[in-house]
């Protein structure tokens, strides 16, 4: 034992127990640190209530209703915008037909001047034998302008001096026949008389035509004024549907505004209601979660969704899987713990509108860490 | 919390008892673990110098060679201490008596205390190994049954019992147990490892001292034919 003592000390052995012991202190005092850090969440499992109709499905509502109002906005602007078109193009036609009035009037108007003319440059040649040539030009002139002044003005103040033209023109004429007269008087007394018959004839004959003439001008009056008539007629129509058109754009500009405050109040009230439910998910949640057993070696990740539909009482109705975690026993046990939970007393608490929409909520079920 | 758990914390904080146990049982894994360094050196040297005997032995050198080529104050060990201890007694008893069987007998009888020799040597602190390896799991265990005992003693003076109160003193007992364990674990290991060298060390002595014996009685077999011719 000596001998074996001086061959092997125990010196070297010494040292490196130690060192061995050493390293060990300093391994579980570096490890621990690290493996402190490890998670250890006391949440056994989690479920989350997911409501049928959520605070952003109504907003999603309320978007789609915006944009429903909006088409039908567009949809009638561009029926008020045909509208308009075709009113205006009414209008326009009706204009264009006004304007060939006037046009077609003022080519009577012209053509009657000028027959009138005409006439008087007749009437002019057949005075000049019995009348003075200077008055007859000065009447010529006089006729002339005033076909000019009827050309440019209206057909009344033509009329008239056209009546005064033919007035002076009979004058003229009877006073010529006045000298034939005369003339066949010195002659002989029969033919006298039959001049004289032949006259007041002729006389009536040419009376009868300027009464024609003063009615067709009478007639020509009217048909402007009718069409002026109807001119104002049409701009007032015009007028009145350009107000219609006004007073629709507005009404449609309310209703959608109307609409889009009606969303408005409709997300503020599902957004209080939600406020206001919340108690009662947690206190779903909660009883719930109590009663879920987790079967075991189940993974994480796994999701389901139950639908749960409840009497007016609280009591359920059905729970059924909506959405399978691909694990049967694990959907087996969500459904489960909802019906271990069931009845929701609490139901009876909320109000109405309120009940109506817990009547029918879905339940997602997600396994949190187990420890 | 972090700070609070960590092991040198609990060790601060443990009972005196607890703590106690718990140098003892740092005691005792020190004391194994220089053991098995020190046996594992001493073993693998028998080892080579075994080798090297077996091939100056069978090389076919004179046998009164190998005897005297050896400075003064060597200590032989292992097979070479048993041919010694046996050619030492050879070389006594032949001038004394003419039986062989006498001869033969001492010669076996030396190689007998010599083989017990080497055997004490080789299994030598491996008992304190395997003592280790036995008792430290239940001197840990102990330390950890004192440390619950007391934490449930205070444990009934406290209002509420939660288990963020009973959490630190298990924690404390439980690092006694742990260090039993670490104590425990590498000293069965390497006794068990250990032991079968030195049991196949010693296989190999006694292998040998068998052929000494047969070369010995061979020579006295020639040599006594002689003198009774």
């Amino acid at each position: 034992m000596a001998k074996r003592n001086r061959r092997v000390g125990y010196g070297l052995p010494v040292v490196l127990a130690i060192a061995v012991h050493v390293v060990a202190l300093l391994l579980t005092m570096l490890r621990l640190p690290d493996s402190e850090p490890t998670p250890s969440s006391s949440s056994v499992v989690q479920a989350t209530l997911v409501s049928d109709v959520t605070a952003t499905d109504q907003a999603q509502y309320a978007q789609e209703a915006r944009a429903r109002a909006a088409q039908r906005q567009a949809e009638e602007a561009a029926q008020q915008a045909a509208e308009q078109q075709a009113q205006e193009a009414a209008r326009q036609a009706a204009e264009q037909q006004a304007q060939e009035q006037a046009q077609q009037q003022a080519a009577q108007r012209q053509a009657a001047a000028e027959q009138a003319q005409a006439e008087s440059a007749r009437r002019q040649q057949a005075a000049e034998q019995a009348a003075a040539e200077r008055a007859e030009a000065e009447e010529q002139q006089k006729a002339a302008e005033a076909a000019r002044q009827a050309e440019r003005e209206k057909q009344q103040a033509e009329a008239e001096a056209e009546k005064q033209r033919q007035v002076e023109q009979a004058k003229k004429q009877a006073e010529a026949e006045a000298e034939k007269k005369r003339q066949a008087e010195e002659a002989k007394k029969q033919a006298e008389a039959e001049a004289e018959k032949k006259r007041q004839a002729e006389e009536a004959k040419k009376k009868a035509a300027a009464e024609a003439e003063k009615k067709r001008q009478a007639e020509e009056a009217k048909k402007k004024a009718a069409a002026e008539a109807e001119k104002k007629r049409q701009a007032e129509e015009a007028k009145k549907k350009a107000a219609a058109e006004a007073a629709a754009k507005e009404a449609a500009a309310k209703a959608l505004s109307d609409s889009i405050a009606n969303e408005k109040e409709r997300i503020a009230n599902a957004q209080q209601s939600d406020q206001a439910s919340n108690s009662f998910i947690n206190l779903v949640k909660r009883a719930v979660e109590d009663r879920w057993h987790l079967p075991a070696n189940v993974d994480n990740g796994l999701v389901a969704q139950v639908r749960v539909r409840l009497g007016p009482s609280g009591e359920l109705l059905a729970a059924s899987i909506t959405r399978s975690s691909g694990n049967p026993s694990f959907d087996r046990s969500a459904t489960q713990a909802v019906e271990a939970a069931a009845p929701f007393r609490e139901l009876q608490q909320l109000d109405a509108g309120l009940q109506r929409r817990f009547r029918d909520f879905n339940l997602k079920f997600t396994p949190g860490d187990i420890q | 919390m972090n700070d609070s758990m960590s092991i040198p914390h609990l060790i601060m904080n443990a009972s005196l008892v607890v703590q106690l146990v718990m140098l003892l049982l740092l005691a005792a894994s020190v004391a194994s673990w220089v053991v098995i360094f020190q046996r594992s050196f001493a073993l693998s040297r028998a080892r080579k110098a075994q080798k090297a005997f077996d091939e100056r032995f069978w090389s076919g050198v004179d046998l009164n060679e190998l005897y005297r080529d050896v400075p003064d104050n060597y200590e032989a060990q292992g097979s070479e201490h048993v041919f010694r201890a046996g050619f030492r007694e050879f070389n006594r008893l032949m001038p004394k008596t003419r039986s062989s069987e006498a001869v033969l007998d001492g010669v076996q009888r030396s190689q007998r205390v010599a083989l017990s020799r080497e055997e004490d040597s080789l299994n030598d602190k491996l008992t304190l190994l395997a003592t280790v390896a036995s008792a430290s799991p239940y001197i840990g265990l102990f330390g950890t049954v004192w440390g619950i005992m007391g934490s449930f003693q205070s444990l009934s003076m406290a209002q509420q019992a939660t288990l963020s109160t009973v959490a630190p003193w298990i924690a404390e007992a439980l690092v006694a147990t742990a260090m039993g364990l670490f104590a425990a674990i590498p000293a069965v290991i390497f006794y068990n490892r250990l032991s079968s060298i030195a049991s196949r060390l010693l296989g190999e002595y006694e292998d040998f001292a068998e052929e000494f014996h047969s070369i010995l009685h061979r020579n006295l077999q020639g040599r006594g034919g002689n003198p009774a011719a």
